[in-house]
């Protein structure tokens, strides 16, 4: 069961999507329009892929949970998108990206998709500002560039504090274009709820109307779900409330392998949970690490205000432990020695899981002006947040899940183990590896959306043979009945304990078992407590109203009965992993200094699951990873 | 052929467009207006006022002038209506705790009152002054009597507060609807929307409020 | 803010609006909450509210929300009278709960305005945005190969000023807060965004002439100059901006050769 085909072109790195391009198979204007495809999900990926897809001449069917495509959670990223365009004459290059890339990702990416994605971050930038995207200017008129983390050149393109809302609403108005044009029809308010596997294809999706609880059926020739990552087993994430494994879920119970969930990002700048009450969290953005200093004092427990508290008695330990990189230290790095602090008795705040990021020695080197020249609209966002003002107290500050790394697995093509099923952006594993750098996040949304998946659908559109299908088809019929018969099922219960109640149970055990520090004991406890909570869940949840009317309770339950078995393969999955990697940190698998000890021998592979069973050990296909192009090597950030 | 010019006028900026042009030229006319009725003050016995309103009176492009101005006030008012009603059915239903607090004054509030309000004042006056003025008596000796009588007092000094009150909010308001909206001068504009209310207002309450308090001398 | 001391937790009185579906005529459920933590967002608050008359059997209220950090453009409440709350430049999921004071009755109602149909509660139908922009908030240019991004200079000052008017969330704040159920402020920040870049300038007379028209089609209001829209906005754009859209209607209609 060990290395299954990834299609991946051979020959040297940089022509392998030239080559593959060619080789694909090509599919008439003319005929486009006979052809279906629908696009799950209208983030980054799938708003680009739906309005390319249509402006090419297919006939596209786009899809979203939301009122408007504009509001999918793309739309929340602030920092950037990176491009190799090597506008500040600093050094960069494509390859250097996916250099940086594939070793950010601490060696668990696939080389071929990583290069492709560093070349095209360039044509994206240019359909971005094509499209009207309000990048940042010099004065000249020309693009602004800043630098980000994990990488020594400027490569990363911005529009104010707001990049991911702007890139979105740019594809978002290329996609409102072909609506108008009538190439896509847009389905909001529509929750994916099953695929439709016919003749061992992807033919069709069976999504429920939000607004009046009715299941509609579409027929397609291909499927594309673009439905972003699944951060809120967590339940508490930088993720928008909304945001769910569902139609991934759905589509990997039908058969299509799930890659590396554990692999996921835990930010280190976070404003930290404040009650029980909290609902979700929020990023603070990654810049604040360049002038603000991170610290706890020495004596545990200490209650003094932090003013009061002397030089001589607050230890930088991110200055300590990593001299040269200091404060900027990758964000799973410092993740993990915020929480090495915490845990140790000497986090900060009322609950004691916090560090304080202060700002006294930069305002006092460069002046209060300096500082809300660069952070100002940070420190009002904190100010509005917390109630305190940054410039006179320190920032409190804690980790938070903010991307999930893994995902559906998907081939060269993005196409899924089952054929006709693509996935991308978020939703699937391919890119990032172990760890994603700051500002690639997006790029790949839109690499996948605008430039991959709409030259290789065609695989499945004209690669294949097979036959008509409509929506009267059996198999439409059998999961439309599956997916009522589960919300029956769930409104049925009626019992003592809200979603709410349940899903803040699940991210606590996910949190403290299988979040930043992780080891045997631990995962295996997650693994039975979650299996055990499912139970709780399918007997114990209260969820009011109808099915036959909006209601949000219904939706939230239903996810989160997904997420309760999410939750159980994510823990067996970081079980199985023997080692230390990126956002996947096994206590017991560590250096004598406490860094991450991976294990290239038996581990560089990606684990892609096929389901069994809810509650059945899922089966484990391997698929190796071969670096030619970047060395195997430890990451260093001492 | 002139489709373009009805789909201007039918649509909401077109509309408004007009409705700003026609009320400034209206307060032109006040401005106007106000300056040749200050003559009234040039002499005790109102002579210089008297052969101001006969020269005015005498014109023979009098009527045309005239039918202008009723054309720009019915289209003004016309519009204006129609706005308004569209307005209070683009919110059917209201909210039950209601609370202003952006740039509303008033003055905005209270646009459509104030402009009837100022309609009645208008066909008041021309009733006083335009329609049945007979040729032997003096323009100046009218408007003493008119506007000595506490009714007729009252009633301008009304209409001239909901005028001033109307164009508190309807200059500025005209010049941001036709575009006019520049950072260096809309703080000014706005500052001059006021004064200019306060001016012609101030200007034409001098007649009710000096004749009324200040007797027949 | 900052520098006023806040109790820890109050007590409120919340009026909620209830209204089963567009023809329901709707009406305030009350809710009394005990010691709601002055840390908590108002939507925080609203999801004890829901907790709250789960455990007394009732059926929890439909609000909109999403991503909570005051971007995604989906919470839309009016609180007290006040689009977003009482604080000026928030959304309602950036409002916390200091904001309000021990004993307070706080009455949520859903945006009204006849472009925004009632769904149930307090979610509201705002398509018609959507509509908006379909009709030209856009810029023609296919997935391809445009130009290198550097060929086309846009000077600093207008780059800014396309941001500022870009900024919007699509939130409809301007709407429910207009006098008039005007849509101005969302179409001007989108007709501004794109008259101020040299992109846009191709399309600029078709654009903002089919905006227009197909805001004027959707039962929204005329815009009185009043601000409400900008007061409400949670991103603050400012009203210059419907001040270029409707320079860039008249030029568009009467000063070029577009729509003949």
């Amino acid at each position: 069961m060990t290395n299954f085909d990834s299609k991946c072109p051979t020959g040297p790195i940089e022509d392998r999507w030239t080559k593959h391009k060619f080789d694909l198979p090509l599919v008439n204007p003319a005929n486009r329009r006979k052809f279906t495809v629908i696009v799950v999900g209208s983030g980054l990926a799938g708003s680009a892929a739906a309005a390319s897809l249509g402006e090419m001449g297919y006939n596209v069917l786009n899809f979203c949970i939301q009122d408007s495509p504009r509001r999918a959670h793309s739309i929340a990223a602030q920092g950037g998108i990176n491009a190799a365009k090597n506008y500040r004459n600093d050094g960069d290059s494509v390859h250097r990206l996916f250099y940086d890339t594939v070793k950010g990702g601490d060696f668990r990416a696939r080389e071929s998709n990583v290069y492709r994605l560093a070349e095209v971050s360039n044509n994206i930038i240019d359909q971005a500002a094509a499209q009207g995207v309000p990048f940042a200017r010099e004065y000249g008129g020309l693009l602004d560039n800043r630098s980000f983390g994990g990488a020594q050149v400027s490569r990363t393109f911005y529009a104010r504090g707001q990049t991911g809302q702007q890139l979105l609403l740019g594809a978002y108005s290329a996609l409102m274009r072909q609506v108008s044009a009538g190439t896509v029809r847009m389905f909001p308010r529509r929750e994916m709820v099953d695929l439709a596997v016919i003749d061992g294809q992807a033919r069709g999706i069976v999504v429920r109307n939000l607004i009046t609880g009715e299941y509609e059926r579409y027929a397609a020739d291909a499927v594309l779900l673009c439905t972003g990552g699944y951060g809120n087993v967590f339940y508490l994430s930088t993720n928008a409330k909304a945001c769910n494994v569902t139609a991934a879920w759905r589509a990997h119970r039908r058969g299509a392998y799930f890659a590396n969930p554990c692999f996921t990002q835990i930010h280190p700048t976070c404003i930290p949970v404040s009650g029980d009450y909290q609902s979700k969290l929020t990023l603070m953005s990654e810049s604040l690490r360049n002038d603000g200093r991170v610290w706890v004092p020495k004596q545990a427990g200490d209650s003094r205000k932090p003013s009061e508290i002397p030089e001589q008695e607050r230890d930088y330990y991110l200055e300590r432990r990593y001299p040269s990189f200091g404060n900027l230290a990758p964000r799973d790095v410092a993740s993990r020695a915020a929480k090495v602090e915490c845990d140790a008795g000497q986090g900060v705040g009322p609950t004691g899981q916090a560090v304080f990021l202060d700002f006294r020695d930069a305002i006092a080197r460069d002046g209060k002006p300096v500082i809300e020249a660069k952070y100002g609209n940070l420190f009002q966002m904190y100010e509005m947040i917390t109630g305190t003002n940054p410039y006179e107290v320190p920032m409190m500050i804690y980790p938070a899940v903010h991307y999930t790394m893994g995902g559906l697995w998907v081939d060269y093509n993005l196409e899924s183990s089952i054929p006709g099923l693509f996935v991308l952006g978020e939703a699937n594993f391919s890119d990032h590896g172990a760890n994603r750098l700051g500002a690639s996040a997006l790029m790949q949304g839109l690499a996948d959306g605008y430039f991959v998946a709409p030259s290789t659908v065609t695989v499945q559109i004209a690669g294949r043979k097979r036959e008509a299908v409509t929506t009267e088809h059996e198999v439409f019929a059998a999961i439309e009945h599956e997916a009522r018969e589960r919300n029956t099922k769930i409104l049925g219960v009626r019992g003592s304990r809200s979603a709410t109640d349940i899903h803040r149970e699940l991210g606590k055990i996910m949190w403290e078992k299988v979040g930043m520090g992780r080891n045997a004991t631990g995962l295996a406890e997650a693994a039975k407590e979650i299996s055990a909570l499912r139970e709780v869940f399918w007997n114990d949840v209260h969820v009011s109203g109808d099915p036959n009317h909006l209601n949000p309770g219904l939706e939230h339950a239903a996810r989160l009965a997904d997420f309760l078995e999410l939750g159980e393969f994510f823990a067996l999955d970081a079980l199985h992993r023997n080692e230390s990697c990126g956002g996947h940190f096994r206590e017991e698998y560590q250096t004598s200094e406490g860094e991450a000890q991976r294990n290239d021998e038996e581990f560089s592979y990606a684990a892609a699951w096929e389901f069994q069973g809810v509650g059945q050990k899922p089966t484990l296909h391997k698929e190796d990873l071969s670096f030619e192009y970047v060395k195997l090597a430890t990451r260093s950030y001492k | 052929m002139l489709s373009w010019l009805t789909r201007t006028a039918r649509s909401s900026i077109g509309r408004k467009a007009v409705v700003a042009l026609t009320g400034l030229a209206l307060i032109g006319f006040l401005v106007v207006h106000l300056a040749g009725n200050m003559t009234f003050f040039a002499d005790s016995d109102g002579a210089t006022f008297d052969a101001y309103a006969d020269t005015i009176g005498n014109n023979p492009l009098l009527p045309l002038a005239e039918i202008g101005l009723v054309v720009l006030f019915l289209v003004h008012m016309g519009l204006a209506v129609r706005l308004t009603l569209e307005n209070k059915k683009a919110r059917s239903k209201g909210y039950m705790v209601s609370k202003a607090h952006g740039g509303r004054t008033p003055g905005s509030r209270t646009m459509i009152f104030t402009g009837v309000i100022v309609l009645l004042f208008v066909i008041l006056h021309l009733a006083h002054f335009r329609l049945q003025k007979g040729d032997d008596v003096s323009m100046a000796s009218l408007v003493r009597f008119e506007l000595s009588r506490p009714l007729g007092a009252g009633a301008y000094v009304v209409g001239l507060l909901a005028l001033g009150l109307h164009l508190s909010h309807g200059f500025q308001s005209s010049l941001q609807t036709l575009g006019l909206n520049h950072p260096k001068y809309t703080p000014l504009v706005k500052v001059l929307g006021y004064g200019l209310a306060g001016l012609l207002t101030v200007g034409f309450l001098l007649f009710p409020l000096t004749i009324f308090f200040g007797g027949n001398s | 803010m900052s520098a006023q001391a806040h109790p820890e937790s109050i007590n409120v009185k919340l009026h909620l609006w209830r209204q089963a579906g567009p023809e329901d005529p709707g009406s305030f459920e009350k809710v009394e909450l005990k010691d709601i933590s002055t840390h908590m967002s108002f939507l925080e608050m609203i999801d004890v509210a829901n907790e709250q008359i789960l455990e007394g059997g009732g059926v929890a209220v439909c609000f909109d929300h999403d991503c909570r950090e005051g971007i995604c453009g989906m919470c839309s409440m009016v609180i007290n009278g006040q689009v977003h709350g009482p604080e000026p430049g928030v959304t309602t999921c950036q409002l916390h709960m200091r904001s309000f004071a021990d004993g307070d009755e706080i009455y949520v109602e859903p945006f009204r305005a006849s472009g925004f149909p009632i769904v149930r509660d307090l979610v509201v139908d705002r398509s018609a945005l959507d509509k908006i922009v379909m009709a030209g908030g856009y810029i023609s240019v296919n997935t391809g190969s445009p130009q290198d991004a550097n060929s086309m200079l846009v000077p600093k000052d207008k780059a800014d000023l396309a941001m500022d008017a870009a900024a919007c969330i699509g939130c409809g704040a301007c709407v429910a807060a207009c006098p008039n159920a005007a849509a101005m402020l969302f179409t001007g920040a989108k007709v501004s965004q794109l008259a101020l870049l040299p992109q846009g300038q191709p399309e600029r007379a078709s654009r903002v002439l089919g905006m227009v028209d197909t805001m004027d089609s959707l039962g929204f209001g005329n815009c009185t100059n009043e601000y409400e829209c900008m007061a409400a906005c949670p991103k603050e754009i400012d009203v210059s901006n419907i001040a270029r859209m409707n320079r860039e209607y008249l030029r568009s209609s009467i000063g070029s050769a577009e729509g003949v």
